[in-house]
């Protein structure tokens, strides 16, 4: 389970004084398959990182099964990101002039996997997104946006994390596969438990998901059955 | 995937930098590693000059060293007396002894009807001023043909008119040289360096052993358990030495009493060979002797004098090529230093990736350490060729713009600075000669070791060059990930 307690995180830019995370809160349970939407530049990327331990809130606290990410040493903030956090990058960020198998196996080289579970383990990630044996050994630099994603998302599942958080996962998908991206990680969170927290802007995956919620200017607010009726409303 | 397989991906990342900064490294370790070649070389002669004749003083007989003939010889008492001279280690007697083959001998006594070689004997193998040599015949045949200068001095002493000089002059052949040693010692102080058999035991007591040089022995058809005469006494070869040079090696070695018996003069030296304790000990022990023996009984002489001046222009040029090697390697040091920096800045993001996904600070400073390590020995190999090529320019570029100067100072010694008492004279002698061997020797310690243990040096300062840019990964911070490039 994952609380996030009055999670505040304020940015200096020249003399003002910026908070795209604004005193948010809310609990998470396990295998919760959740959605943030909300306007460009209203601070979801910022709230995800926080909940990564990629960075330290200003104020507040996200505790997971009951620990406090505040007080951890930097040594078992990196432990916490290998083994509990899968991240699938709005700009995918893999490592350009490694394959797509290497970008899938280093997670799990960081987590000490011998060499061939791990290579074996990626192909089988590379297949359950839809990427062609032929492109499991391409760099990456030479694969398309759409299947740089599905590498970004293999990636993310790679050490079996307890949650996940996908900054736009289907952002550069067609439909189709971005369909499957969405079955892919509802069976994820139905059948192993995974807790999966995703950013998007397509209302078709938001409407898929156990819990929606919605950020703007850093305040989180959730759409319950009743408030949903005015937000899809046009506007 | 590893660690090392990822560094050595990344040092190929970029082919045109990694190709300049490979090229930049080779230069500097190249330059390194010719540096400590050149030192080695220069360290190794330095020692070996120091060791073999740096501490050796020789006493002659007053005015034995010119042409003019001298005084008194040298005593077994005078011997006493220099032992107790403070910081002398050691007082070897030696007996020189000229042996004329007794055919050519007899053929040359018919030829000039004179039945002595003359006292113009300090050519050849360059007995000092002949008078305290005495003349024996032998079976033995010189190893040597006489020279121009040879049959010069041969027959100064034998012909007045230059019309039989042509006649008498191919009855001539060079005396061989007997020395009676008391210690397993050339004349110059150096230990005999035997190739074959044993030494003679103890130099202080008669013996009817001999050591011979190798080419004496060769051209007389002898071997060690062969036997020759001297006077009318048969001899046993016990061993054979190398002296190293032509002259030296058509000599042989006596006990001392046994060459003081053949010549009929016991108790009488013709030099000896003092060593003193240490090379700082020598100006000081020099004076002392010469005090102590008197100067109008004994020359008291430095046979390595000139040598001195080039072992300390040695010593300048081991230390500039220690400079230089340290200023090259520091180099290299900085050159890894700056790269690693430049691409710590520019895969900042990538850094904040694989922290981002969990990998732990030590992995990713290690993957740039490794990385550095790969640039490292591309420059090596590179460097190891470069060096290998240049190495013996520098060297002699080093030494020879040095030795000009050793050579000056060392000529300035003056006339009858070298004693010429010494069979096969000191080949260092000259310290133009000096720098001659040390370049063949620069050469050839270029070796593996060496070229070892540079490299072994450079990774070190690679080493530490590349830890500051590994150390500063740690200090990125994984939210790198999400800012722009
Ligand atoms: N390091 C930073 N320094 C200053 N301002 C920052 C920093 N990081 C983010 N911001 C600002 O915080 C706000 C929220 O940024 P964030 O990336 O979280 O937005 P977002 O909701 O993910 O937008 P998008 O949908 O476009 O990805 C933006 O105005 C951004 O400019
Ligand atoms: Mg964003």
């Amino acid at each position: 389970m994952i609380e996030v307690k009055n999670l505040v995180r304020t940015f200096k830019s020249g003399d003002r004084t910026i908070k795209p995370v604004n005193d948010v809160s809310f609990e998470l349970e396990q295998g919760t398959l959740a959605s943030i939407v909300g306007k460009s530049g209203s601070g979801k990327s910022t709230l995800l990182s926080l909940l990564g331990a990629l960075d330290k809130p200003t104020s507040g606290d996200v505790l997971v099964d009951g620990v406090s990410l505040a007080g951890m040493p930097d040594g078992q903030l990196t432990r916490y990101r290998r083994r509990d956090i899968g991240f699938v990058f709005q700009q995918f960020n893999l490592i350009p002039n490694l394959s797509a198998v290497d970008n899938v196996m280093l997670p799990m080289e960081f987590a000490g996997i011998r060499k061939a579970a791990r290579a074996e383990r990626a192909r089988q990630l590379l297949e359950q997104v839809q990427l062609g044996p032929e492109k499991h050994v391409r760099r990456i630099n030479r694969l398309s946006g759409g299947e740089q994603q599905r590498v970004a998302i293999a990636r993310a599942l790679a050490n079996e994390p307890k949650l996940i958080l996908a900054d736009e996962p289907t952002g550069n998908l067609d439909e189709q596969t971005g369909e499957h991206i969405i079955e892919l990680l509802s069976a994820l969170s139905r059948d192993y438990n995974t807790t999966i927290l995703v950013v998007t802007h397509d209302r078709a995956l938001a409407n898929k998901t156990d819990r929606r919620f919605r950020l703007q200017q850093g305040r989180l607010t959730e759409e319950t059955a009743r408030n949903r009726a005015a937000a899809s409303l046009p506007g | 995937m590893s660690v090392l397989a990822r560094s050595v991906g990344n040092a190929f990342r970029n082919r045109v930098r990694t190709a300049a900064v490979v090229a930049v490294l080779a230069v500097a370790i190249g330059l390194a590693l010719s540096m400590l070649v050149a030192n080695q070389a220069v360290t190794g002669k330095v020692a070996e000059l120091n060791a073999s004749v740096g501490t050796v003083l020789t006493v002659n007989p007053a005015g034995g060293q010119g042409f003019e003939g001298g005084g008194e010889p040298l005593t077994a008492a005078q011997a006493a007396t220099a032992a107790k001279v403070p910081n002398v280690s050691s007082v070897v007697g030696t007996k020189a002894l000229r042996l004329r083959n007794a055919a050519a001998a007899a053929a040359e006594a018919a030829a000039s009807q004179t039945g002595q070689a003359g006292p113009g004997g300090q050519g050849g193998p360059g007995l000092p001023g002949g008078q305290s040599a005495t003349s024996v015949t032998t079976s033995l045949r010189a190893a040597i043909d006489a020279g121009t200068l040879g049959n010069r001095n041969q027959s100064s002493g034998t012909t007045g008119g230059t019309g039989s000089t042509s006649q008498s002059a191919p009855a001539f052949s060079l005396p061989v040289t007997a020395t009676g040693i008391g210690a397993e010692v050339d004349s110059s102080g150096k230990a005999l360096q035997l190739t074959q058999g044993t030494g003679l035991g103890n130099y202080t007591a008669s013996s009817a052993g001999a050591l011979l040089g190798i080419t004496l022995a060769e051209k007389n058809n002898l071997k060690v358990g062969s036997t020759f005469t001297i006077g009318d006494k048969t001899f046993t070869v016990k061993g054979l030495f190398d002296a190293g040079t032509a002259f030296g090696n058509n000599a042989l070695y006596l006990t001392l009493p046994t060459a003081q018996s053949l010549a009929a003069l016991p108790g009488e030296l013709s030099s000896m060979i003092v060593t003193v304790n240490s090379m700082e000990n020598v100006d000081a022990a020099k004076t002392a002797l010469q005090t102590a023996l008197g100067t109008d009984k004994a020359d008291v002489s430095q046979g390595q004098r000139n040598l001195q001046t080039a072992v300390s222009s040695l010593d300048s040029v081991k230390n500039i090529s220690f400079i230089a090697f340290a200023a090259a390697l520091a180099t290299a040091g900085l050159i890894i230093l700056l790269i690693m920096v430049m691409l710590v800045r520019e895969r900042r993001r990538e850094i904040g990736v694989l922290k981002a996904i969990g990998a732990p600070n030590r992995t990713i400073g290690l993957q740039f350490v490794l990385e550095a390590l790969v640039l490292v020995a591309l420059g090596s190999a590179v460097g190891a060729a470069v060096a290998s090529f240049a190495s013996g320019g520098i060297a002699s570029a080093l030494i020879s713009s040095n030795s000009t100067t050793a050579a000056a100072t060392g000529r300035r010694g003056g006339p009858g600075g070298f004693p010429g008492g010494f069979p096969g004279g000191f080949p260092e002698g000259n310290p133009l000669g000096g720098a001659n061997q040390l370049l063949t020797s620069v050469t050839a310690s270029a070796s593996p070791g060496v070229i070892a243990a540079g490299i072994a040096a450079v990774f070190g300062v690679a080493i530490i060059g590349a830890l500051v840019p590994a150390l500063l990964t740690a200090r990125i911070r994984p939210i790198e990930v999400l800012r722009g490039e």
